[in-house]
């Protein structure tokens, strides 16, 4: 597990280098693919996208093709890597949960400023809908184009059904992948998730972003880290089966993470990293 | 009485062409004619028997396919809609006569050239490309590629965005604006019209006729039949006149087979280049053989990214097994 509270630092990891390197790979070569799928439609004579220096290309077809397949291969690829081995792995912080769409709204309200945002885990209910949604668009255009692309090479004679279901298909997930993608950026313009965007570019968010917003994932991580800070602390530690214990101590926990508690804490922090947090 | 000739000399020559041919393949002539929508077919054009049809006012061949396709194209609205930004209107709805050029109501002329005090005449059209960019690439699947070999254009899904006609290294398909599903659209800022070309007759060949420059053709210079056999006709006639053959390996090889005396590289030369009356360029590349390993691997894709995550999980796996074992020892 990649998650862990570097307290002197105020940092919580949220990323690994692995996940870093999937969302990468998927968001640059997803861009491209936006770009040079745009650019397989006649637009760029038509709309002068040719006269812009540096894309005079934009209207060579096949010059798209190359790119598009390029990163085509990227993203299927990393696409289909996330979902097997974070399946195969059984992490599921992602998947919605019960309630997420009607907790997705107190959340948006909240950031209108109506209402008060609820505790959070590491992900927003409105990201693990996202994500699905993401999910399954990707799948759609990554299912589609590899029947187009078969065609391209093998079966330029393929039934005209099949062609056609996979044509719509690939066409209306991409302007649904665009919308996602202008969403995707919006969500990022939101104040409120700035601090997020450090996470995707390090791997780590502010702990004090984390243990005001993320309240409920900073607790998980805290219930896994706090046994090495008490045999620091060199209490004894409870010798019966630690599982009850854990259970029984949650609550407190929870506790913990009331409003002024955090504030507490920001002020408890040391200045030069209070500085350091200012200069962001 | 001559039209009923003609049209008995090809259909007797039902895709399996002349006597000679048959004799030449030994193959025993179907009897009735069948819709010719499976089989992979193939026309063979001989330049040594066309003589462009100079006793006539207009080639057979051209006269044939207008009148087929006379009404395939509907009414053109009164006032086309000026494509935003850039204004490019094609409209040959008031030039619908023209004859010595494709246009989007002409899909067949043919092409002059003067070699050696001598005329050459070429009848051109889609050649019917073995794996057609035209086709492949189009953005809506319009364009299509049959099991018969004929690429065909469907009107009512064309945009006429025109990509089939830049990615075909003759620029075949010809647009006529102001028709089209693009008009129910954004027709400002989307689409400006329907590409047309030849489409092999391929209406006519499920019903079991001959296209209709083929059927036309008093000189028989227009052949259609199995692939296999039209191949092997083309490569006998071309060896019996010391001559060259146009389509078998261009654009990747053709459904379009032309026998010629006189070298391509000679007629290319010599023909007007104009719109509307492409180049005859021999060894013609397609393009998108050369992105056909990225293809590939992009097929591969799913399967490596998806061993990816076994091993990696793999890995963790014993990495994370180890560790415990390892605190349990220690
Ligand atoms: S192909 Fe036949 S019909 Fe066409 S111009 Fe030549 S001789 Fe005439
Ligand atoms: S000749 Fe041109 S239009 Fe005809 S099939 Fe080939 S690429 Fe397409
Ligand atoms: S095959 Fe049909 S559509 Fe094509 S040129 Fe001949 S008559 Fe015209």
């Amino acid at each position: 597990m990649a998650e862990k509270i570097l307290e002197e630092k105020n940092l919580v990891i949220r990323h690994s280098a692995l996940e870093l390197i999937e969302h990468w790979a998927m968001a640059i070569s997803g861009l491209i693919l936006l770009l040079t799928g745009i650019f397989e439609l006649p637009v760029a004579k038509r709309y002068y996208i040719i006269v812009v220096p540096g894309l005079g290309w934009s209207a060579d077809f096949i010059t798209s093709l190359y790119l598009h397949y390029a990163a085509a291969f990227v993203f299927t690829a990393a696409g289909i890597f996330h979902l097997f081995y974070h399946g195969l792995r059984g992490e599921k912080g992602m998947i919605p949960q019960k309630g997420d769409l009607a907790a997705s709204i107190t959340v948006m309200k909240s950031l209108i400023g109506i209402g008060k945002e609820p505790p959070l885990h590491k992900y927003l209910p409105e990201q693990r809908l996202a994500y699905v949604g993401m999910a399954v668009t990707m799948l759609m255009l990554i299912a589609s184009g590899l029947v187009k692309t078969y065609k391209n090479i093998y079966a330029p004679d393929m039934s005209h059904m099949v062609l056609l279901w996979a044509t719509w298909i690939h066409n209306i997930f991409f302007v649904l992948f665009f919308l996602a993608f202008l969403a995707h950026m919006a969500a990022i313009a939101l104040r409120p998730n700035w601090p997020m965007v450090r996470g995707i570019f390090t791997g780590a968010v502010r702990l004090d972003y984390a243990r005001h917003r993320h309240s409920l994932w900073v607790n998980e991580i805290e219930q896994v880290q706090i046994v090495p800070r008490t045999v620091i602390d060199a209490t004894p530690l409870p010798t019966a089966d630690p599982a009850p214990d854990d259970e029984a101590a949650s609550p407190p926990v929870a506790e913990l993470i009331s409003e002024d508690k955090i504030d507490g804490k920001v002020e408890q922090m040391p200045e030069d990293e209070k500085a350091a947090q200012d200069k962001e | 009485m001559k039209e009923k000739k003609d049209f008995n000399i090809s259909r007797r020559s039902f895709l399996k062409i002349s006597a000679g041919a048959a004799a030449l393949t030994g193959v025993s002539l179907p009897k009735t004619a069948f819709a010719r929508t499976e089989e992979q077919l193939s026309t063979l054009i001989d330049l040594s028997l066309c003589n462009g049809c100079a006793d006539r006012q207009k080639p057979a061949c051209v006269g044939a396919c207008k009148a087929i396709n006379k009404d395939k194209i509907p009414q053109v609205v009164g006032n086309i809609p000026e494509p935003w930004p850039r204004k490019t209107i094609e409209d040959w709805s008031k030039k619908q006569d023209v004859a010595n050029r494709l246009t989007p109501y002409n899909f067949i002329y043919v092409h002059k050239a003067q070699i050696e005090g001598k005329t050459i005449f070429v009848p051109r059209r889609c050649m019917h490309c073995d794996n057609p960019a035209c086709a492949t690439i189009c953005p809506f699947s319009a364009n299509s590629k049959k099991k018969n070999g004929a690429v065909v254009i469907d009107q009512d899904l064309c945009f006429g965005g025109a990509k089939c006609k830049d990615v075909c290294p003759w620029e075949i398909p010809q647009r006529q604006s102001g028709v089209g599903i693009y008009l129910h659209v954004l027709p400002d800022f989307m689409g400006n019209g329907v590409m047309y070309k030849c489409d092999l007759c391929n209406d006519r060949l499920k019903e079991g006729k001959l296209p209709g420059c083929v059927e036309a053709c008093p000189r028989q210079a227009l052949l259609i039949g199995p692939r296999k056999e039209i191949e092997k006709i083309a490569d006998q006639r071309a060896r019996a006149m010391n001559g060259y053959i146009y389509g078998k390996t261009e654009n990747g090889g053709t459904a379009t087979l032309y026998v010629s005396p006189v070298s391509f590289e000679l007629i290319n030369k010599t023909i007007d280049k104009k719109p509307g009356q492409p180049n005859m360029k021999p060894q013609i590349v397609r393009r998108m053989a050369a992105t056909d390993p990225l293809a590939k691997a992009v097929l591969a894709a799913p399967a490596l990214g998806l061993a990816a995550a076994g091993a990696l999980n793999w890995f963790s796996r014993r990495k994370e097994l180890v560790k415990k074992e390892e605190k349990n020892n220690g």
